[in-house]
């Protein structure tokens, strides 16, 4: 075991030595500091190995400092709390934090998977798909070990305990990035009096300046971030989310921000976990910095191998030198800083520079501190498994093309590397702007903004401090301009502007073999995609940058090329004989880095997943306990058991005692809809297919609409209750779809029309009372109004007082028996439905929920719309031709003439018997007219509604069959699921009371 | 959370009266303007006289809401006055629950299902707006202080679900 | 998400309403004199352009008002939004 923290210098950096912190890494406990991220804390114990690579399994070490890192993905936590994904590198520390690699299954020293590097050249670029997707068979086999090995981490199985949330925002300018574009910018926008959003993802403000060594105003630079902050902390028009990411940039300027409220309390965390901000900005900066890229030689991935700025952060900023013996590799002047810094920290340092003219400022500065530097020298190979343990150099004149000898070995323990910057286009590119090759800064920079966006900063191709802080005033300067604020007068404080020497095109190093037989030269280490691969996706005829990274894999996972992306585009140039801009980028999609379930989820789960609407009478069927069905989002009584009954018994009593005394249900989730003005017949007329204006006043009728394609679209009871006015019902389902139907033909097609549509349909929950008893108990519940036949006959509608209650009172059935419909004011429902069962109580009244609703109408042969009907069902289709008026047009009337309307073949509605008398076939089982047919056996239909009727003591089934108004007492064969098929008759779709008298007493 | 950040009130005793008519019929809004002692809304407004609070919905949809006791004078009142009219005046006090809310973190707690812009240059006292809270659907207005929630009352155990589990992060009090 | 002007309630979530297709498309007068090709385009046929189209939207979660969006089915760019 390595000594504690035995990589600590002696710096201040902003880790709290203070805080003593421990933590869990694979098993093994390790200390750190408060400040530190798990990453830095790994580096700081000598930690090097942190996971294997996805398809050869090599080890892996830390390469970068922030978001870029591709190698240490660990899984944090444990349980149901645990986050799988994460880069070591973002993760703060907290104690007692428990982490493990992600990757490296079973074990990082012993990996059996680490077998595949030996026979790398077997597995290069298409391997997978090449070896086992053919034969197919062999796939469900294979996947299991190729899913294990190359996994990303496990998902917790039990439910996140923890809170999310979510937050809609709204401001004038959101800045994306806090460090110095983004905080120069923030200021003058929030002195310009705009409403600011500033977002980072780090746990405090600064960016690049939390580790550079840059002075501003002759002062530290972070002194000027932490003024900057507290400045911007004291303006109640600035919104300061530090550890926030800035996820998703989505249509019409509204972005993703993944706030981390708690995630770096560890135990002590309590409140929000995590907060997703939806945002919608007027204007928005995008100062998100850049990346450095790696150099690409051959075994570039070994542990100790990292980026030049990731050595400077962790030096200045967390007080780690990661290695005693460095060589700098660069091919531009910003790695010199890593050089002076690791100099600083007490380490020996050699400067590796691919330019034969080295670098300007910094080269002078490491020169006169006595570091050696190497120019027109390139690093070629690298020695070490487990970890650097040197270097091969050789000179180099600047060819990419040719092969070089090395000269000269290195010992070492750690290599900092750095090709050069990428400006972060992530969210420029989603936002649907393009990025432009840039030949001066060998670079993609964004190009013409798509949305109402600027970029800043480093992100923007201005990498000096000095043009960085001018870039972010005068970015927000244009964005304030076009939301008519007049910018706030600020000028950058004074910092360095050197901009150094160019950058050398370095894309791929050159070594002492050709490309396909040197070792390997890593372009993205987290996908394992070398030089060679996409060579030899070149070779096999891959040519487009989109095809090529699917091949190879470049740019997929979570870091999404964040370090390889450009050094693969240039490769892939290079063996096209193309430009960069030429070849171009592939797509960049959110999210930026990844987010969890729980962030997207929010406070919607569980009860909250859905609304769970109820009906003024709910508590009455819960007193009652009734099982719940869920219909669209209405909770509804499916059955009301006795004890010992189940869903069969309790039906089948229930239909018995409506069909010989009453039963009432609650049917309060029919859409119900007042229409009224002086063209409301003028205007009903063109939407129901019946006549409307034969109507008279008091009277109810059985209406059906039709989409304009002629299938039908809803059905409904409805009363005409004066001369301009009328009631409508609608289905529980299409009561929103109806009301917004209504309104859709009257405002866009007849807005002529004087109509006024008004939902109604909470104002009035609805009982019904069914059954022969029904009058008897409307009477005992205090009706005052005759309700015999001929002073309230079907299907009409009459006000009228029951026990005092004012209701509307229809005559109308849904079951067949005599009954009626109770409407009464939802504030009144509840007494409403006990006097009515109080008052029933003599007739042996009984509750019924959904399920004998069914059964009843089912054998009556009525039709539920979205049950029997799919929308390509016509009225012809169920027989309803009496509806259809031949005296008007009606929406969708046209088109029951259509050719394809009027086929005899067409799906028609039916009723089955089974012919055993005593098979129950299952809703949805298809029909077929000779099962003995070979496969596959042509069907002719399907089952769509079927139940036991305990009144007819047979099983009684609805059903869509081919022609099946021609088919009477045919035998056809149902198809059920255990491969038998029942023999059933074709029958008219009323089972019961064929005639209809029941209803007329 | 020792102080609760967010009170939450039912208020059991209102009227809600929905009236539809055309805005540009002088007769109309006479007849409405007398009866309710005020003049109609302007979009996205309030207008309050008395009891009486009436919300604009649309440019031809009024909310009026009162107490539960003068609601049936007040339809009667509108019925008689528009009588002959082209309108539409239902009662639909018994479709709706109305809450109010208060406290210092009142906004944010809406902003945290709402995505209208609640910042108090845009949404100021007398603001009303028909939109979303959570899933469903609302009619969110502003008085003073006090925001007022009107929501259909299958809704209500929903939203009253989503305010108490929303509301945890700031305390919120049902009183 | 799109950020939808309605002409009534002034900017709103994409959220908030419901679309109703290309705006524009009257339904015949007389429909039985229309022959079965005639009546399938007028059902079935809609421009689907790339660039600028003439839509309908509807207010559901607002005013409940339908209204014309004038939208750039590449750039999703709103440029008019108009009462009926």
């Amino acid at each position: 075991m390595t000594a504690v923290n035995s990589r600590r210098v002696s710096f201040a950096g902003r880790i709290d030595r203070s805080q003593p912190l421990t933590f869990r890494f694979n098993g093994k406990s390790y200390r750190g500091f408060a400040g530190d991220t798990l990453a830095s804390a790994l580096l700081a114990n000598d930690v090097a190995l942190v996971s294997r690579s996805f398809k050869l399994h090599r080890p892996r070490g830390i390469v970068g400092a922030g978001a870029e890192e591709p190698n240490a993905i660990v899984q944090v936590g444990s349980g149901a709390r645990t986050i799988p994904n994460l880069r070591a590198t973002q993760v703060e520390l907290y104690d007692g934090l428990e982490a493990r690699s992600s990757r490296g299954w079973p074990g990082l020293r012993f990996d059996i998977g680490a077998i595949t590097d030996r026979f790398s050249r077997v597995f290069a670029a298409g391997f997978y798909y090449k070896t086992f997707m053919r034969p197919k068979a062999l796939w469900k086999y294979s996947e299991y070990f190729i899913r294990a090995a190359a996994g990303f981490g496990v998902a917790p199985t039990d439910a996140d305990p923890d809170h999310y949330a979510h937050r809609n925002a709204h401001c004038d300018v959101l800045v994306a990035g806090g460090g110095p574009a983004g905080l120069m910018a923030a200021l003058v926008a929030a002195k310009s009096g705009a409403r600011v959003i500033l977002a980072d993802e780090q746990n405090e403000f600064g960016g690049s300046l939390l580790f550079a060594t840059d002075l501003i105003d002759g002062r530290p630079a972070t002194d000027w971030v932490a003024a900057t902050v507290a400045e911007l902390q004291a303006l109640d028009n600035v919104t300061l989310l530090p550890r926030s990411t800035v996820f998703g940039y989505y249509d019409h300027n509204f972005l993703a921000i993944a706030e981390r409220c708690s995630d770096h309390l560890g135990a002590a965390a309590s409140g929000v976990r995590q907060r997703l901000w939806r945002v919608r900005a007027k204007q928005v900066v995008l100062a998100q910095g850049a990346f450095e890229r790696p150099l690409v030689f051959c075994n570039n991935d070994r542990p100790g191998v990292m980026t030049a700025s990731a050595v400077s952060t962790y030096i200045n900023r967390y007080a780690v030198c990661p290695g005693g013996r460095a060589v700098v590799f660069t091919n531009n002047d910003s790695a010199y800083q890593a050089a002076l810094d690791l100099h600083g920290a007490g380490a020996t340092v050699v400067i590796i520079d691919s330019r034969r003219h080295g670098a300007g400022a910094l080269g002078s500065l490491a020169s006169e501190t006595g570091i050696p530097v190497l120019q027109g020298h390139i690093v070629c190979d690298v020695a070490g498994r487990e970890h650097v343990t040197g270097v091969s150099v050789a000179q180099w004149d600047g060819d990419p093309s040719e092969s070089v000898s090395p000269s000269i070995n290195i010992e070492c323990d750690l290599l900092a590397m750095s090709g050069g910057w990428s400006p972060a286009v992530h969210l420029h590119s989603q936002a649907g702007g393009k990025n432009v090759w840039n030949e001066e800064l060998l670079c993609f920079v964004p190009g013409v903004a798509v949305q109402q966006c600027v970029v800043a900063g480093a992100g923007n191709g201005r990498f000096s401090l000095h043009d960085a802080l001018q870039d972010g005033i005068d970015a927000v300067g244009a964005a304030l301009a076009k939301i008519g604020f007049k910018a706030a007068d600020l000028t950058p404080p004074s910092s360095d502007g050197s901009a150094g020497r160019p950058t050398q095109a370095l894309w791929r190093v050159p070594a002492a073999l050709d490309p396909d037989r040197c070792p390997k030269q890593f372009v993205d280490f987290q996908n394992d995609t070398s030089v060679a691969d996409i060579r030899l996706a070149v070779r096999e005829g891959y040519c487009n940058v989109e095809h090529v990274k699917r091949y190879t894999a470049l740019g997929f996972g979570t870091d999404q090329g964040k370090l390889g992306n450009i050094n693969g585009m240039a490769v892939l140039a290079e063996c096209l004989g193309e430009t960069i801009p030429a070849v171009g980028t592939t797509t960049f999609r959110p999210a930026f880095t990844p987010v969890t379930f729980g962030l997207g989820a929010g406070e919607n789960t569980g009860l909250l997943l859905d609304p769970l609407r109820t009906t003024a009478i709910h508590e009455c069927h819960q007193d009652a306990g009734a099982p719940m069905e869920v219909v669209g989002q209405w909770h509804r009584p499916w059955y009301f058991p006795h004890a010992g009954e189940d869903l069969h018994a309790a039906v089948n009593r229930e239909c018995l005692a409506v069909r010989t005394a009453v039963g009432i249900m609650d049917a309060s989730t029919l859409g119900k809809i007042d229409a009224r003005g002086p063209d409301v017949v003028t205007f009903l007329e063109r939407i129901y297919t019946h006549n409307i204006g034969k109507m008279a006043i008091g009277r109810c009728a059985y209406g059906i609409m039709l989409r304009e394609d002629g299938m039908l679209m809803d059905d409904g009871v409805m009363a005409r209750i004066g001369e301009q006015q009328f009631y409508l019902t609608t289905t529980t389902g299409g009561a929103a779809n109806v009301l917004g139907w209504l309104e859709k033909w009257h405002q866009t097609e007849w807005p002529e029309l004087e109509v006024y549509l008004t939902s109604l349909t909470e104002q009035f929950s609805t009982i019904a009372v069914a059954g022969p008893k029904s009058r008897d108990v409307l009477k005992n519940a205090g009706c005052n109004i005759e309700l015999d036949q001929d002073s309230f006959p079907f299907m009409s509608v009459r006000e009228a007082e029951l026990g005092g209650i004012p209701v509307q009172l229809f005559r109308v059935s849904f079951s067949g028996e005599l009954a009626f419909e109770v409407n009464v004011a939802s504030r009144q429902a509840a007494t409403m439905w006990r006097q009515l069962a109080a008052a029933g109580k003599e007739f042996g009244i009984t509750p019924y929920g959904t399920e004998t609703m069914h059964v009843l109408r089912a054998e009556k042969g009525f039709v539920i719309v979205g049950q029997d009907t799919d929308g390509s069902v016509t009225p012809v289709d169920l027989r309803m031709n009496w509806l259809l008026s031949k005296d008007k047009d009606f929406l969708g009337k046209r088109s029951l003439a259509r050719p394809d309307c009027v086929r005899d073949d067409r799906k028609q509605l039916v009723g089955l018997l089974s012919e055993d008398n005593r098979t129950v076939i299952p809703e949805g089982t298809q029909l077929v007219t000779d099962p003995a047919a070979p496969t596959p056996v042509p069907m002719c239909g399907h089952v769509t509604s079927s139940y036991y009727s305990a009144s007819l003591r047979h099983p009684i089934a609805m059903a869509l069959v081919s022609g099946g108004h021609a088919r009477k007492d045919e035998i056809i064969f149902a198809s059920l699921a255990d491969g038998s098929a029942v023999p059933v008759r074709i029958v008219a779709p009323v089972f019961y009371d064929p005639k209809g008298e029941r209803q007329h007493v | 959370m020792s102080e609760a950040l967010i009170t939450a009130k039912v208020l059991h005793d209102c009227g809600h009266i929905n009236l539809r008519g055309r805005r540009n019929d002088a007769a109309f809004v006479a007849a409405v303007e007398s009866v309710c002692a005020t003049s109609l809304p302007q979009a996205l407004t309030t207008a309050a006289s008395g009891d009486l609070r009436i919300y604009w919905l649309g440019p031809d949809e009024w909310s009026l809401v009162t107490t539960a006791e003068k609601t049936a004078a007040l339809l009667a009142a509108l019925n008689g006055a528009t009588a002959g009219m082209h309108v539409a005046v239902n009662d639909l006090s018994a479709a709706f629950v109305t809450l109010a809310l208060g406290g210092s973190k009142v906004r944010e707690l809406l902003a945290k299902g709402c995505t209208i812009d609640l910042h108090p240059a845009a949404f100021a006292s007398g603001a009303c707006a028909h939109t979303g809270l959570a899933k469903a659907g609302v009619l969110l207005a502003l008085q003073h202080v006090e925001f007022r929630l009107i929501v259909r009352r299958s809704f209500a155990d929903y939203l009253l679900q989503w305010l108490h589990r929303s509301g945890a992060e700031y305390g919120i009090e049902f009183v | 998400m799109l950020l939808i002007k309605c002409p009534h309630c002034g900017e709103r979530a994409e959220t908030e309403f419901s679309y109703g297709g290309e705006a524009g498309i009257q339904r015949p007068a007389n429909p039985d004199a229309l022959n079965d090709a005639e009546w399938a385009d007028y059902l079935f046929n809609r421009k689907n352009p790339r660039g600028m189209h003439a839509e309908l939207w509807n207010h559901a979660q607002g005013c409940r008002r339908w209204f014309r969006v004038e939208r750039d089915t590449v750039s999703y760019l709103i440029s008019d939004s108009r009462e009926l």
